[in-house]
Order: structure tokens, then sequence, then C-alpha cells
């Protein structure tokens, strides 16, 4: 077992050292939207080619990777600083997970090996008045014979100018309790009505996006899951769907973001002396790998445990989120003045891409989205501890 | 292989029960009998068959430290189980060591290794020596806050030998020139001893059987390990204890643990607790198993796990509010605990460094 982990590791060092474009991070910084989509569909076919795009996926549909062979991947990826798959993430990850666990075998055959040829998919869940309170969402889907009509905006869609396709949620049972009346689609994105804006973030980038639905029409094979249970489907798989994203993040934070900052460190600084010299930088980097290192056990954990408890998937996200956000904060402290003129990070990198400045900035993209740390606690405290609910809101 | 893994899992789950209930039965105020720990098998899980032992591991040890550290329990289990059962399978055998490991098995030797628990920056040094005479081998030097050394019937003296081996001492307590005072804390749970060693002749001088540098660097990283074991199981008391109380507790007509402020700051112990457990986990198997990276996952377990359990305990008192202000609610014996934990085996701030001599390979 560890013998033939041994030796798949050898095989994935060999093949990163073949692989991986040589001065990708100079190539890709500052490039124009299409160049970075050119490169990311191009690097996601060379991975595939060595079957490490989708190796958490079912073995029937290309993937088939025990866990501890995800996490020798991951790892040596990271460390080999491969460029990540930014642009397919949710395909990968959310639009399969969904697919696999509650779409049709219709749903799967249609888009499955279409994720592996380059199919793009965005998440379309938030709204202007429905973030944290994502229940509360109000665009609608009207039934209207074979079809649904949605009408409505959704807000951070992150890389919906390069989707083909969404998952989105939408109400089709305005008269019910807020979670009772949503239902779970997949929308074509090249639908008449569909019309994509991006919003400009913190960081300057934009590849969050508003989603303006006009009489978008849905035919009604496009529902995931019963009328009105798109709620309970987007719980289920997400919760699941956790893990799997976190594995990867984990190992990059532990080979990629905790590496170069002990190269930062090492370097001298402006008045000549190395932050490493310091014990009080030193502890502090310590304190941080020891971090890592809970994280790292923590994820492999909760991907290798067919039990999840209620509030694992939060406990990770959370811990994760605010770790990065350390982590990155100390770069910025760190690397000085100097991390400040890096204006831009390079497209395709990880969270921690060495621009500290801007990756401490942009660590609040994990602090705030998918539920915010304070959601997250909520949900730790109510479903992990069973302490009393909220009273509820009107 | 994974049926071994459920073994283990189904043994550390009897270990587990059985110890929780013992030490409950025991009450908050006294140490079990060390008869009844004796005859429970505890005090020989790591010792080999052939000495009566149950031919374990750490792992298992481990178990019960953490029990330990729930009920906040007293009594030198720790010192005997993990230092003395520990250094006498580090040494040479022979009728001496032999006999003395047997005593230590069946509960009728009580030994304590006298180690320093401020925890030195070199975790292969110690401050006694030996010298050769004609009227024997004698002892010197001092250490401050070994565990448990007051009530100890053999003291087994880690010391550098004339030669300049490391060597272990086999002493009497009651030895002329010896001298063991008792150091109160205040944490009331735990007992410390300032060990003096003048000329003290020896019983015997006993020999590692391997690299004696690495057996003291071994036994002080099972010391830190046992620590970090003994916050985690007190922190899992302390969330535990609060969420129970946040349940009930009422305040402006609603139960405190609906409150955000009071829900998000248990779930930040939870965090804690979680990744707390990975670390030790992490430590326990690598101590179990003599796994090289077994420094490392040491000083990460020590200095995250003692350094979140006195905020885990802080946290638990303020949350239970004057309530657990009171000496009543006990749950100052668990803070006092966790903060002397902290600084025993090495501060956060001492493993970290150690940790961080890997980043500038020199």
């Amino acid at each position: 077992m560890t013998k033939d982990l041994d030796e798949f590791r050898v095989s994935v060092r060999e093949w990163c050292a073949t692989h991986v474009p040589k001065d990708w991070r100079q190539a890709q910084t500052g490039v124009p939207e299409e160049e970075f989509v050119r490169f990311q569909k191009a690097w996601f076919q060379e991975l595939r080619g060595a079957g490490f795009a989708v190796p958490h996926w079912p073995k029937e549909w290309g993937g088939g990777m025990t866990v501890a062979e995800q996490i020798v991947l991951y790892s040596e990826l990271a460390a080999h600083d491969a460029p990540r798959l930014v642009l397919a993430f949710v395909s990968i990850h959310h639009a399969a997970s969904t697919l696999l666990s509650a779409g049709t075998d219709e749903q799967r055959r249609r888009h499955l090996p279409a994720i592996l040829d380059g199919e793009i998919w965005v998440q379309g869940f938030s709204e202007p008045d429905a973030g944290s309170d994502l229940a509360a969402l109000k665009t609608t889907a009207r039934k209207e014979g074979d079809a649904y009509v949605v009408n409505g905006q959704k807000l951070w869609a992150s890389g919906a100018m390069h989707a083909d396709w969404c998952l989105l949620l939408a109400r089709t049972d305005p008269d019910a309790p807020k979670r009772r009346g949503i239902s779970y689609f997949l929308l074509d994105m090249a639908t008449p009505g569909i019309d994509v804006r991006p919003v400009r973030q913190a960081t300057g980038e934009s590849h969050f996006c508003e989603i303006f639905l006009n009489d978008v029409v849905i035919p009604a094979d496009q529902l995931v899951g019963p009328e009105n249970a798109g709620w309970r489907v987007a719980q289920e798989t997400l919760g699941a769907e956790r893990g799997m994203t976190m594995l990867e993040l984990a190992e990059r934070l532990g080979n990629g973001g905790f590496r170069w900052l002990v190269e930062l460190c090492a370097r001298p600084g402006p008045g000549g002396t190395r932050p490493l010299d310091d014990p009080l930088v030193t502890d502090r980097l310590a304190a941080l790998e020891t971090e890592v290192t809970g994280l790292r056990a923590l994820c492999a954990e909760l991907v290798a445990n067919d039990r999840q408890g209620p509030a694992d998937a939060s406990i990770v996200k959370l811990y994760y989120s605010e770790l990065l956000q350390r982590m990155t904060d100390f770069g910025a402290e760190v690397a000085g003045l100097a991390a400040h003129t890096e204006l831009r990070k390079p497209a395709s990198s990880g969270w921690e891409s060495g621009a500290w400045v801007l990756d401490f900035i942009g660590s609040w993209e994990w602090t705030i989205p998918g539920g915010t740390s304070e959601i997250q606690r909520t949900i730790i405290g109510e479903r992990g501890l069973g302490l009393p609910r909220e009273p509820a809101g009107v | 292989m994974s049926s071994q893994i459920d073994d283990f899992s189904e043994l550390h789950d009897e270990l587990r029960a059985v110890a929780r209930d013992m030490l409950a039965k025991a009450g908050a105020d006294a140490a079990l009998e060390w008869r009844l720990i004796a005859r429970s098998g505890w005090l020989g899980l790591e010792a080999p068959g052939a000495f009566d032992g149950a031919d374990a591991t750490f792992a298992e040890v481990a178990v019960i430290l953490r029990e330990i550290g729930r009920a906040a329990a007293r009594g030198p289990y720790p010192a005997v189980a993990v230092l003395g059962v520990g250094a006498l399978n580090l040494l040479e055998p022979g009728p001496g060591r032999d006999r003395l490991l047997r005593d230590t098995v069946s509960g009728a030797a009580l030994p304590v290794v006298v180690l320093d628990g401020e925890g030195l920056e070199d975790a292969a040094e110690t401050p006694f020596r030996v010298t050769r005479t004609p009227r024997g081998p004698l002892l010197h030097g001092t250490a401050a806050f070994v565990p448990d050394a007051p009530g100890a019937d053999r003291l087994l003296v880690p010391a550098l030998d004339q030669d300049g081996t490391t060597v272990i001492v086999d002493v009497d307590p009651r030895a002329a020139g010896l001298i063991v005072t008792e150091q109160p804390v205040v944490d009331a749970t735990r007992c410390f001893g300032r060990v003096v060693a003048d000329a003290v002749g020896a019983e015997a001088v006993l020999r590692f059987a391997g690299d004696p540098q690495h057996a003291l660097q071994c036994l002080r990283e099972r010391a830190a390990v046992a620590v970090a074991c003994d916050s985690l199981g007190l922190s899992e008391t302390m969330l535990d204890a609060t969420v129970a109380y946040a349940g009930v507790r009422e305040q402006f007509g609603r139960k405190i643990g609906s409150f955000q402020a009071v829900k998000h700051a248990c779930a930040d112990m939870l965090v804690r607790v979680t990744v707390a457990r990975k670390l030790v986990e992490a430590a326990v198997r690598s101590q179990a198993g003599d796994e090289p990276d077994a420094a490392v996952a040491a000083a990460m377990a020590k200095s995250y796990t003692c350094a979140a359990a006195v905020d885990i305990t802080g946290k638990a008192m303020q949350l239970h509010g004057g309530m657990g202000y009171t000496w009543e609610s006990g749950v100052h014996v668990y803070l006092k605990r966790a903060a002397l934990n902290r600084s025993l085996f090495g501060s956060p701030a001492l493993h970290r460094r150690r940790l961080a001599e890997r980043y500038s390979p020199r």
C-alpha cells in the first residue's frame, strides 16, 4: 500500500517535471481574459491526459483515485507549483457532484463527458437580497407547459462570462415556506434573455458577475431532483462537495503557500537582515505550520470518512478561510512595502500566489462567500453542538 | 489491515469507557487507588508480556491520559506510565531493570523519572552528573518541577556519566544527600518536587539499549505529548460543560446558547478542539510507531493543544458567567490545570523554536 503510493508519488513527480509549463506565472500575469481561458483549457487537457483532472470522480466517469492517492497528487502538484484549475473549479466539483448525486442518467451522460471536454459551469445561487439568507432568493421560475420561464437577478456568479452552463436556484412556489418553494435547474447560458455583467472586486479583478434573467426559458427536463426540492438538493450536494475541494486547497496551503512564506522569510529585507533571524517571525511561522498540518489532517479525515458529522464541512471551511487570512496577512506584513508594488497576481495561481498583499485582500473571498464565517459558526453551534436555534426571523 | 484498526478502536473504546467510569467513581478530590490502577492493567500497557504487561503501545496509554485530563484527575499515573515505564523500556535488560519493570507493572514499585518540568532548550541535556569514586558512583545535580517526585519510592535520574554517556541512575529517595522538596502549585490537582542530589550513592547505574541522547529526547517527547493528551481531554470536558450550560441557562427570556455571541464562541472552541485532536492523534501515532517525524509531531501537538486549552477553559469560565467564577463550579480547576500544562515540559514558544530550527538548515 505504502509502496504503491511511493511509486505513484514518483510518477506524479516525473510528470510534473516535464509537464508543468515553465515560467507560467510570469506569462500569465496581466494577460487578457481570452488568454487566461485558453491557458486554463489547455492545462485541463494536459491533466486529463494524465488522469489527473478529476481524480475524485467515480471510476466509470474518468476518476477513481483513492483519497491517499489524491493527497499525493495534490501535494505534488502544489510542490511543483502547477497552475490550478481555476476556470473548471465549479464544473469538476459543484456541477459534477450535483449531477452524480441528484441528476438523471440522461443529465449525467449529457454533461460529465462534456465537462471533461471543457464545458464550463457557474453557480447561480446568491442574489442582491439573498446572501447569507440564501433561502430568501426571489428569482422565479414559472411553469408554462413543458418549460419554466425564469425572471430575476443572480449575483457573485464567479466566472459567469466564460460559462456554458449554470447551476440555478429559482423559486417555483412563491406561497410555500421559503426553503420549500425552491427548485434546482441546469441552465444553458446560451439561452436568450440572459445578460452577464462583471462586477469588479476588492482585488481589482472582475471574475464575479451579475446575471440578469429576463423571460429565460428552461425545458422541464433540466430540473434536478423534484420540483420544490431544490434547497435540499443544494444542501446535500454542496455539503458533501466541501471536503473534495478542501483536500486540494489544504495541500496547496501546505506545499505552496507555507513553503513560499518560509522562502520569503529567508530572503534578506531592506536592512539586510532576514526575517528568519527574528524569533518573533519564526514563532509565527511555526504556529502557522502547526495549523496547516492540522488542517491537512482534518481535510483528509473529512474526505475519507463516509459518516460525516453534521457540521464537519463547516468546521473545515471556517478553519481554512481564517487560516488563509492569517497566513496571507502575515505574508503581507513580512514582505513589507515591496509586496504593495505587485499590482497583479498571476492568473491561474492559487489563493496564495506569493503576491501577499493581493492574496491578503483576496482572502475575504473565502471568509464571505459560500456561507460567511458567521453563518458557519452558527451552523457549527446549532448542528454540530446542538445549541438552541436563533429565534426565527420574520 | 482495516480489521486491525477496528480491533484497536474497539480496544480504545473499551479502555476509554472503563477509565471514564473509574475516574468518575474516584471523585474530583481523590486520586484513584494505585492498586486499582495496577489491577486494571494500565501500568503495564506498554510492557512486554514477559513482564506481565499487555504488549500494547503508547496509543493505549494516551487513551487513559486523555481521560485523566477530562476528569482533571490527581495521581502519579502519567509520571509512572509515560516516563517510568517509558524509561525502563528504553534500558538494556538486566536483573535490576527487569525486577523494577515487573514491580512497576504490578504496582509494587512507584518509580519516577527525574526530568525537569521546565523543559530544556536542548532535549538531550540533563542537569545531573555521575562521578566515579572509590565509594562507588555518586550523583550530583538539581531538577525542579519533577512531576510526582514527592510520592516516588524510586527515582530514575538521567545523568551524564563520567565517560560522557547519558545513563539512568537508580536512587532511593531516602538516600543520604538526596533532598526532595514538594513545590506547591496553584493547580491543586498536581504534585511537583524539587530534587537536589549532592553526592548521592546510586543503587545502580543503568544503560540505555540504544543511543542514549536519542533515548532522552524520546522521553521528553513522550512527556510533552502526554501533557498534550491531558490538555485535549480537559478542553473536551470544558466544551461539553459549556455547551450543556448554554443550552439550559436563560437570560432575556432565551437560552443563552441561542445568542450568536455565545454560540459563535462555542463554535470556535469546537474548531480548536477538532484541530488539536488531529495534531494529538498524529503525535501519539508517531510516538507509538517511533516514527522519524515524532519530534515534529510532538512539538506541534504540545504547542497548539496546550495553548488552545487555556483559551478554551478561559472561554468556558467566561460563558458560565458569574457561576463559572465560583470555586464551587469547578471551572477554575480546569483553567489552572490548562495554564500549568501550557508551561510544563516546554512552553508553546519553546516547541515552536524547535519547529523553526528546520526553516534555516545549517
